[in-house]
């Protein structure tokens, strides 16, 4: 009898041990979705749309330096969900007067067109793999226009502070394994702000090898932004830097000229020259 | 000697630009510099020079002006853009100035862009592969490893372009005739039908052009709009052939370019469940001076069919294909008619194109291989390259231009006597 009622007793405990941490792991599961969520409002969507002109400087082990300096367009359709950008490189000069569109999807691939000036070429571009590198830089396509929320799973880790700002940390982990070439990457999100200030990457080894720095955040129009910011590739001891210049929000970008026109014709009004 | 002069000219030319990169920050002339060879394999031995077909240097410098007065001009947001190259041609011995464009570009209500002058025109969905692009090309270019900017050759033209939700619309107007840039027997050997062999510098056939006359311009329309994600157009052009497809004079090898209008259609978008951008284009070639197929001097009326499908995969991997079909209409005319000594033809000519492209270490250095290979004809043609980005202004480009043929009439077949292989210098600024 009293076997059975310790028998009773630890399997009760075990199975409300059970729940309880179950339902801890939700909570943090849930809250890390909601701060990633947040995150990418406030990184890929402020307002309704967004010019700026945006430079990269991609420096090599040896200290060799590229040079790219491009404007871009972003408008959102809706919050959250699908937006446009158009972007217009500048320099280097073998590639000024190029132009890309991009119709950038939720659940499925992006559209994307490219614009070869020298032969009035316009070219609709595959995309089925997001994770190349953008312009030749350490960012790559997914890390400037953003990663769904859907294809990760994100656990809240904890709180930490980075230098003045505390933060939650978040460790994101692809749903599908093998599809990027990290097995997790750790967020470290302002909780003011909202806004990533460090993003670790970690291979399929459990090692870390890239890493994302935030270096400067302006309020602009009353929305913090990034304006400069790091990818350091640890492995090839490499890193990409990014500077934001002439950020304006709610431009008057409407929708109407996110078409083979643009690519075209570019529009001086919000690029210059 | 020549080469000397040009080198001096271009040398001059370089410090005056780099003087004036130096006092503005940023020059408003921009461009390049390019030196490049090709070396000859083997080869026939019957192009005026048989151990190169390409050995030159270039200079390209382009600019572009915005007025901002008057103010009724400025309102129209116009744009002036020119583009021009010097190249010193040691093949051909030459010093060459081509305006490659030179336009005016204005937009006199917000739906309308009006484009006037020297321009280079592409539309349709294939790569390397023209059914509704009616516009010129250089095959020359193409065949000796110069870059492929220069397979466009610009036309002296009006585009009118109207958008709109519903539908957008281009039309061309051309009222000086440009023909394709052919290949003459000079720098790349031939089958010249009128020898019956393949020929090289000895070929001395004569070009008619169609005089420029009002009645003679041509106009190439394009309709197209969105549907979802699927991108579609319908085309229609009427002018004439860009290849001298016409015989005009037998014994006289006179050559000439027939009449032609051509009316088609393209669809492109994301290939359903697959992945990747697959696209289709048909388009019927009406030989307007011989529509009956019976006049076997002229080139027979014909469709022509291309499906393409393309998608990227992980760590900068491309690969692109195509089926291509062309076929004669009225061939049974065109075979009642032939007489020996007449290139031999298919009904159905049948083309496929395989293109990877591979990028390494972020972008830097880029490779690809593009290969025609055609069933029907039993001929191939491969156009490897490495293209090294050394830094943001040096480019090395290495190459070769590599074709083989059963028959020598076939189109690849005819130039298997140029195989190249080629080194390109670049210097942007």
């Amino acid at each position: 009898m009293k076997k059975i009622l310790f028998v009773s007793v630890i399997a009760f405990m075990l199975l409300v041990s059970g729940f309880w941490t179950k339902n801890i792991y939700a909570q943090d599961t849930q809250s890390g979705t909601t701060a990633m969520s947040e995150m990418l409002l406030a990184y890929y969507y402020p307002q309704t749309d967004a010019k700026s002109e945006i430079s990269m400087r991609i420096v090599n082990r040896q200290g060799q330096v590229r040079q790219r300096r491009l404007t871009m367009l972003r408008l959102n359709q809706t919050p959250g969900g699908d937006q446009l950008y158009y972007i217009y490189f500048h320099e280097p000069a073998d590639i000024k007067g190029m132009s890309f569109l991009v119709l950038k999807h939720i659940g499925r691939d992006d559209d994307r067109w490219l614009y070869l000036p020298a032969i009035d070429l316009v070219k609709r571009i595959a995309t089925s793999d997001k994770r190349t590198s953008f312009a030749g830089s350490d960012f790559t396509y997914e890390d400037v226009s953003g990663r769904a929320l859907d294809d990760d799973g994100y656990d809240l880790l904890g709180e930490e502070n980075l230098g003045p700002y505390s933060c939650l940390v978040v460790k994101s982990t692809p749903k599908r394994p093998g599809e990027a070439e990290f097995s997790y990457r750790k967020f470290w999100i302002d909780k003011t702000t909202r806004l990533p200030l460090k993003v670790e990457h970690y291979d399929l080894k459990g090692k870390i090898y890239k890493v994302y720095e935030t270096q400067e955040i302006q309020t602009i129009q009353g929305v913090p932004t990034i304006t400069k910011a790091l990818m350091k590739d640890l492995e090839n001891e490499r890193y990409t830097e990014i500077n934001m210049k002439e950020v304006s929000y709610n431009a008057g970008i409407t929708s109407d000229i996110f078409q083979e026109r643009l690519l075209r014709r570019p529009p001086r009004q919000w690029i210059g020259e | 000697m020549l080469g000397k002069v040009c080198s001096f000219i271009l040398i001059v030319f370089i410090l005056v630009i780099s003087i004036s990169g130096v006092l503005s920050a940023e020059p408003a002339v921009h461009g390049f510099i390019e030196g490049a060879y090709g070396p000859k394999f083997s080869g026939d031995k019957l192009t005026r020079k048989n151990d190169h077909n390409l050995l030159e240097q270039r200079l390209q410098l382009k600019a572009a002006y915005r007025p901002r007065k008057p103010a009724w001009l400025a309102s129209w947001n116009p744009e002036f853009f020119y583009k021009g190259d010097l190249l010193s041609d040691e093949y051909k011995e030459t010093l060459r100035y081509q305006i490659r464009e030179g336009y005016g570009l204005v937009s006199p209500l917000s739906w309308m862009d009006v484009k006037l002058g020297r321009q280079i025109f592409t539309w349709g969905t294939g790569d390397y592969l023209f059914i509704n692009d009616v516009f010129p090309k250089d095959y020359e270019s193409f065949f000796i490893g110069r870059d492929d900017e220069y397979l466009k050759a610009p036309s002296d033209a009006g585009k009118f372009s109207i958008y709109n939700q519903l539908v957008s619309m281009d039309v061309v107007v051309i009222p000086s005739f440009t023909p394709d840039v052919s290949i003459r027997g000079d720098r790349v050997s031939f089958y010249d039908n009128f020898l019956g062999r393949i020929a090289g510098k000895e070929a001395n056939r004569i070009f008619t052009e169609p005089a420029v006359q009002p009645k003679n311009t041509e106009i190439a329309t394009r309709l197209y709009r969105n549907l979802g994600e699927y991108e579609t157009a319908i085309y229609a052009f009427k002018g004439f052939f860009n290849q001298p497809v016409g015989i005009k004079n037998e014994s006289a090898k006179e050559v000439f370019y027939p009449k032609l209008a051509v009316f088609g259609a393209s669809i492109r978008g994301p290939a359903p469940s697959l992945g990747g951008i697959a696209s289709g284009e048909i388009g019927y070639s009406d030989s307007l001076q011989d529509r009956s197929g019976k006049n076997r001097l002229i080139e027979n009326s014909g469709m022509k069919y291309l499906l393409g499908y393309e998608r990227d995969f992980p760590k900068d991997l491309r690969i692109g294909i195509q089926y291509f079909a062309e076929q004669m209409l009225n061939f049974d005319e065109f075979k009642a008619h032939s007489q020996p000594g007449d290139i031999p033809r298919d009904e159905f000519r049948q083309l496929l194109t395989f293109r990877i492209t591979k990028f390494f270490w972020l972008q830097i250095l880029e490779a690809s291989l593009f290969t025609f290979y055609s069933p029907t004809d039993s001929d191939a043609y491969l156009r490897p390259r490495l293209a090294w980005q050394a830094n943001d202004r040096w480019k090395l480009t290495v190459g070769a231009n590599i074709l083989f043929g059963k028959h020598d009439w076939t189109e690849f077949g005819q130039l298997e006597g140029n195989d190249n292989f080629y080194t390109r210098i670049r210097y942007s600024f």
